[in-house]
């Protein structure tokens, strides 16, 4: 399976690009794709996660636009070509 | 209101006329065209269609006719004041002829382009236009907004009737928090895509839901915005003052909490991201 990362803001100065496609195994988490995107993104991986491996708690996560959060977190299933963001705080206005 | 503008890159005067007419035909099967056009040679006030005998007698002079028809000059109307005015004035498009700021999305005639353009056609004849996939990206663009014609649009809700109030909220770029603070330059938003506005209507949708509340309209720039510019707009028509102030705070902080949309803040010495900053 393929999915699409959309990163923004920083997080995509990081990268630097927009859009990273990460292949996953059927029955990965997002947290699996997540992984996938720091190995080949090593520069984000700082920003992204704490010294334990944790996600940092500003980042969001979101799957089909819906914030993982809401579902299993990290550990919710893939299904194949979901669209996943990762961007720190919003700021608009 | 989508803006397109349209410029002479060598093509001729006479060209761009009948490339103009092709466009305002192609808008005018999906909304009210506005055009506006730069001509620098246009003085005092003074426009060709008086008589050239009569002087204005003021500043800005309307000449109204029967059913509405209307012919107007005068002096101290730039070209953004002109595209707000059709704004306000219901257009769904707006095209500007003739002016070379390179602001809006162009149509050029003729390939001697002035850089910095922002091209999405360049034609050598009116023939060359392809119309309909060209008002399909007219029609991608950032729309031209402004405070008033949110209002406009919230006045004409099914239960205005029963409405009392309406409030509104605008956030601006803020050159400076305090005398020694380097000025911002600019604000460049960047936004999730299709994301942003599933938020922004679901918004919308939960706080015109709120008892005593008619109608709501959110919306928020993308892409540069300058030192003085509006980049923000709530406004929300209720049945009382109270509902309304609510109502608009409410929307405001959510927007800012919950829509994806980021913020990078260039001053004269800096660029970072808001987020960044303490």
């Amino acid at each position: 399976m393929t999915q699409q990362w959309k990163l923004f803001a920083d997080l995509a100065e990081l990268a630097g690009e927009r859009e990273v496609t990460v292949d996953t195994a059927p029955g990965e988490t997002v947290g699996d794709a997540l992984d996938a995107l720091l190995a080949a993104n090593p520069d984000l991986e700082t920003r992204v996660r704490d010294d334990d491996g944790t996600l940092r708690p500003e980042i969001n996560v979101l799957r089909n636009g819906a914030d993982v959060a809401s579902e299993d977190g990290l550990g919710t299933e893939l299904e194949a070509d979901d669209e996943l963001a990762l961007f720190p705080p919003v700021s608009g206005g | 209101m989508q803006v397109l503008g349209v410029l002479d890159c060598g093509g001729g005067g006479e060209t761009v006329e009948r490339v103009v007419d092709r466009l305002v035909d192609a808008f005018a099967e999906r909304g009210r065209v506005g055009v506006v056009r730069y001509d620098a040679t246009i003085a005092d006030g003074t426009s060709v269609v008086r008589d050239p005998g009569l002087t204005p007698g003021g500043d800005v002079t309307y000449d109204l006719g029967a059913d509405g028809d209307w012919v107007a000059c005068g002096t101290g109307f730039s070209i953004e004041d002109a595209v707000d005015a059709l704004a306000r004035d219901d257009c769904a498009y707006a095209v500007v002829v003739g002016h070379r700021t390179g602001q809006y999305p162009t149509v050029t005639v003729g390939a001697d382009v002035p850089e910095g353009t922002d091209v999405v056609a360049t034609v050598e004849t009116p023939a060359d236009l392809d119309l309909e996939s060209l008002v399909d990206r007219v029609d991608e663009h950032e729309p031209h907004v402004t405070l008033e014609t949110l209002v406009e649009r919230v006045k004409r809700a099914d239960d205005a009737d029963r409405a009392g109030a309406i409030a509104t909220f605008t956030g601006r770029v803020r050159a400076r928090d305090s005398d020694d603070d380097t000025p911002t330059e600019y604000l460049e938003f960047e936004k999730y895509d299709g994301v942003a506005d599933e938020k922004l209507a679901a918004l919308r949708e939960a706080l015109e839901a709120r008892d005593g509340v008619y109608a709501v309209e959110l919306h928020h720039r993308t892409g540069v915005v300058r030192d003085g510019e509006d980049i923000v707009f709530v406004v929300v028509l209720a049945g009382h003052r109270a509902e309304a102030f609510r109502t608009v705070e409410d929307g405001i902080n959510r927007l800012k909490a919950e829509v994806p949309i980021f913020k990078k803040e260039v001053t004269i010495d800096d660029e970072f991201w808001v987020h960044d900053r303490p």
